[in-house]
């Protein structure tokens, strides 16, 4: 039908400018499926790309068609490399990005990268390769150290923003701040947050007060709470603010002081930071408590009485993450004032302690889901929970997007019952019907991915541990879930026949991690000489392959698939399954 | 309310854990052993059985066992290894999953800040001190010190009453401070977080003195 239509009556460039107004990924994809000249012109114009798996394609490719991009997000190590399961050295190099782009898009603007390595080099490159560089997002990356921000503080002359996030940066000097120049106004957000050493106070203050500009700053905890109202007073135009250590001599005037300067950022809508924070100090933000939408105290080891009378006061609250501190009588409070809170994040104060230390339970985020109507996305940690909680739950938000449990201890049952929390999370998938993403945790049988199998038509990032029992579970989730796309399994029983039986479904997700699981040698092989598209890893550090059993199952398994081929910078402890490799090794 | 229970669950989990013959490291290295060891109905029926009927000799033992670690921890060096060994088994499994930030927040936390000061009462000369950070508020810092001195200390809401009711008394006492600038004042009549700020010391006085 549509081919039938006229495109010619179009001329290019209107098209073209249609085209800038469509935003999403998945449209523009879309549109270059459309016809010739639709694929031609798209590609033309596409400003942005995201690649959710940096193995997936190389550099040459996307440059070649999509020749004039502007901004370039990309990821690297699979999400489980967040909870120390990737060995390091594991692979996730920017630098044949950055060095192809260099050459290739002059005018690239803006860089976006998450679990990657990047070099201090790779940032030099940067720094002298893009003319109007603009945006520097490192996000839980690692490798490089203050002398590659310094170059990037040096020479990007129109920076607006620069956000290291949760990264691991060597800390050699806090004197990188000072080589921004003078002229550099331009600063939109600086998020320093993950750095350790002490920055150059007064370059700071300098770099604040001259950049009209600036909504969002994240301190690191280096910079000491006196300092702060200062910071505060040349930048009362900030919406989003980290601030470092949140404690001080307890001295009355920095309170007064602080309290004051707060009350002069009308705009503030986040905080975060408050390392060390000591409570006598919390009023002093009162004043702009009833602006806030986001707040992150995950830092804050405050005890619960003063984190109901923080948290009460912040009635526009969207988005609060905690630590279990707050406990159960906090969250009833959170629950009854905070009606517009659409994400919730509790984490352990004592993840590795053998009893609880706080009196936090299922009935805290059971509350929450009763009060708060707009409860979207949940991460929660706790020691115990029942399948009747997560029932009610599920009743109460049917309209949750996002929704992670880690129950502490592994293969917990259901703490009234003893029984599995199969039906619990039945319930949430079957309820939930625009469920995207899911944690398990607790007892688990083959049951409840049943359940997710035949119910979570929308899930499209699953990650389950300590869980089920035979390969018939991991089978249907494979089967069942149209819309998965990533998938991360760790300690479960499950092994060969679901893996080979769904080989085709896995082409048509990004990635899927299995580490300790039962999954031969053997299968992997197998796997990959039947799926030429995929990338089949074997990461085993225990030795060389070839010395195994190929009944033996491996430690670690990373599928993706690419249009690349298998990559070319894999460490020695992991292994490609393509063919080529499957001969070498038998 | 709740705590009972999570004790209980925690006890029967650890025990039915402790008793299996996979350790944590191994199972790391052995996905055989692990995928074993979290197999099917075995496991379920082992783990249901042994929180169901959790013998209350086996939750005692375990009981026993983790209140002699947290005491030692303080205390000897050696028990302070064998505690931390306890308590990293779930961290040498990489469990819970929780972001390098956050882990070594809690690995490097220093217990909740305190805040001592020295406390003395009239006409005692031995001194103590406590910590305020560990108090709410005044009427839970009044409870401490009364029991401290074992003295009717006078609330700070009814210290101007009671001053003229009680004066006849002489176990009756009222609570004042040192302020930064030196000034000895009576507590009670800022907001507690501002007495906080301010505070030096504190001294217990006979209320008849003031």
């Amino acid at each position: 039908m549509l081919k039938r239509m006229s495109y010619s009556s179009f001329p290019e460039d209107v098209l073209e400018h249609v085209f800038s107004f469509v935003q999403s990924d998945k449209d523009r994809n879309a549109i270059s499926l459309v016809c010739k000249s639709w694929f031609e012109i798209e590609r033309w114009c596409r400003r942005r790309i995201f690649v959710g798996n940096c193995y997936a394609v190389s550099p040459r490719m996307v440059i070649r068609r999509f020749p004039d991009v502007r901004s370039v997000e990309l990821k690297g190590k699979p999400h489980f490399a967040d909870f120390n399961l990737v060995p390091e050295g594991w692979g996730g190099h920017v630098y044949p990005w950055i060095y192809a782009m260099a050459t290739g898009y002059p005018c690239l603007e803006e860089i976006r990268l998450k679990r990657m390595v990047v070099t201090d080099e790779t940032l030099e490159l940067i720094a002298k390769s893009f003319k109007n560089f603009k945006v520097l997002v490192l996000s839980s990356c690692e490798g490089f150290s203050t002398h590659g921000l310094a170059a990037i503080a040096a020479n990007c002359r129109n920076l607006r923003e620069l956000d290291l996030r949760e990264s691991e940066v060597e800390d050699l000097s806090g004197n990188w701040l000072s080589h921004f120049p003078d002229t550099c106004t331009s600063l939109v957000a600086l998020n320093i947050a993950c750095l350790g050493s002490e920055v150059s106070f007064s370059a700071l203050e300098r770099m604040v007060g001259r950049s009209p500009n600036l909504r969002t700053l994240r301190l690191n905890r280096a910079v000491p709470l006196d300092k702060l109202a200062n910071l505060l007073r040349r930048a009362p135009q900030l919406v989003e603010l980290g601030t470092g250590a949140y404690s001080s001599d307890l001295r009355p005037e920095v309170l007064s002081n602080l309290a004051g300067a707060f009350s002069g950022c009308k705009e503030l809508k986040g905080m975060s930071g408050f390392w060390d924070v000591v409570p006598a100090y919390l009023p002093a933000i009162y004043p702009v408590c009833s602006g806030l939408t986001s707040l992150n105290l995950s830092y804050a080891s405050v005890q619960s009485p003063d984190l109901i009378k923080l948290v009460s006061q912040c009635l526009n609250l969207q988005r609060l993450w905690i630590l279990d501190y707050i406990e159960d009588s906090g969250l009833e409070a959170l629950a009854a004032s905070c009606k517009d809170l659409q994400e919730l994040r509790v984490f352990p104060s004592e993840p590795f302690g053998v009893e609880p230390n706080v009196s936090l339970t299922e009935q805290g985020l059971v509350c929450v889901s009763e009060g708060c109507p707009k409860l979207e996305s949940v991460l929660y940690f706790c020691r115990r929970f029942s399948n009747d909680a997560l029932v009610t739950i599920a009743r109460n938000r049917p309209n949750m997007i996002r929704f992670r449990l880690c129950i502490i201890e592994p293969q917990t049952p259901d703490y009234l019952t003893h029984q599995p929390l199969d039906t619990g999370f039945g319930a949430i998938v079957e309820h939930c019907k625009d469920l995207r993403r899911l944690s398990l945790s607790g007892l688990l049988t083959d049951r409840v991915f049943e359940y997710i199998g035949t119910y979570a038509k929308k899930l499209e990032m699953l990650s389950v541990a300590f869980a089920g029992e035979t390969d018939l579970g991991l089978h249907h989730v494979l089967s069942g879930c149209e819309s998965l796309r990533k998938l991360e399994i760790r300690d479960c029983p499950f092994g060969d026949k679901a893996l080979l039986a769904n080989a085709a479904k896995l082409e048509t997700m990004r990635s899927l991690w299995m580490s300790s699981c039962s999954v031969s040698l053997e299968a992997c092989k197998l796997l990959g000489q039947k799926m030429p598209r995929l990338n089949v890893e074997v990461i085993d550090e225990r030795g060389p392959l070839d010395s195994m059993p190929e009944s033996f199952p491996v430690e670690k398994l990373y599928i993706y698939r690419s249009v690349a081929g298998p990559r070319f910078d894999m460490p020695g402890f992991v292994w490609n399954m393509d063919e080529d490799s499957a001969l070498r090794l038998s | 309310m709740g705590k009972d229970d999570d004790g209980d669950g925690a006890h029967s989990c650890s025990s039915s854990i402790d008793s299996s013959n996979n350790p944590p490291a191994d199972a790391d290295h052995h996905p055989f052993l692990s995928s074993s060891c979290c197999g099917c109905g075995v496991g379920v029926e082992k783990r249901s059985s042994s929180s169901s009927s959790s013998s209350s000799s086996s939750s005692s033992s375990s009981r026993d066992l983790s209140t002699d670690l947290r005491l030692g921890l303080s205390i000897s060096p050696i028990s302070h290894v064998s505690s931390t060994s306890t308590q990293s088994r779930l961290e040498l499994m990489n469990w819970p999953p929780l972001k390098a930030v956050l882990r070594s927040r809690v690995a490097g936390k220093v217990e909740n800040v305190c805040l001592f000061v020295k406390v003395y009462m009239e006409g005692i000369p031995i001194g103590r001190k406590l910590d305020l950070f560990a108090h709410q508020g005044y009427n839970a810092l009044i409870t401490t010190l009364s029991h401290m001195f074992a003295a009717t200390i006078l609330c700070p809401d009814h210290v101007t009453a009671g001053v003229y009711h009680c004066s006849k008394h002489h176990n009756v006492h009222v609570l004042t401070y040192e302020d930064k600038e030196g000034d000895w004042m009576m507590v009670g009549d800022v907001p507690w977080e501002m007495f906080l700020t301010t505070v030096k010391r504190l001294k217990i006085t006979r209320a008849d003195r003031c």
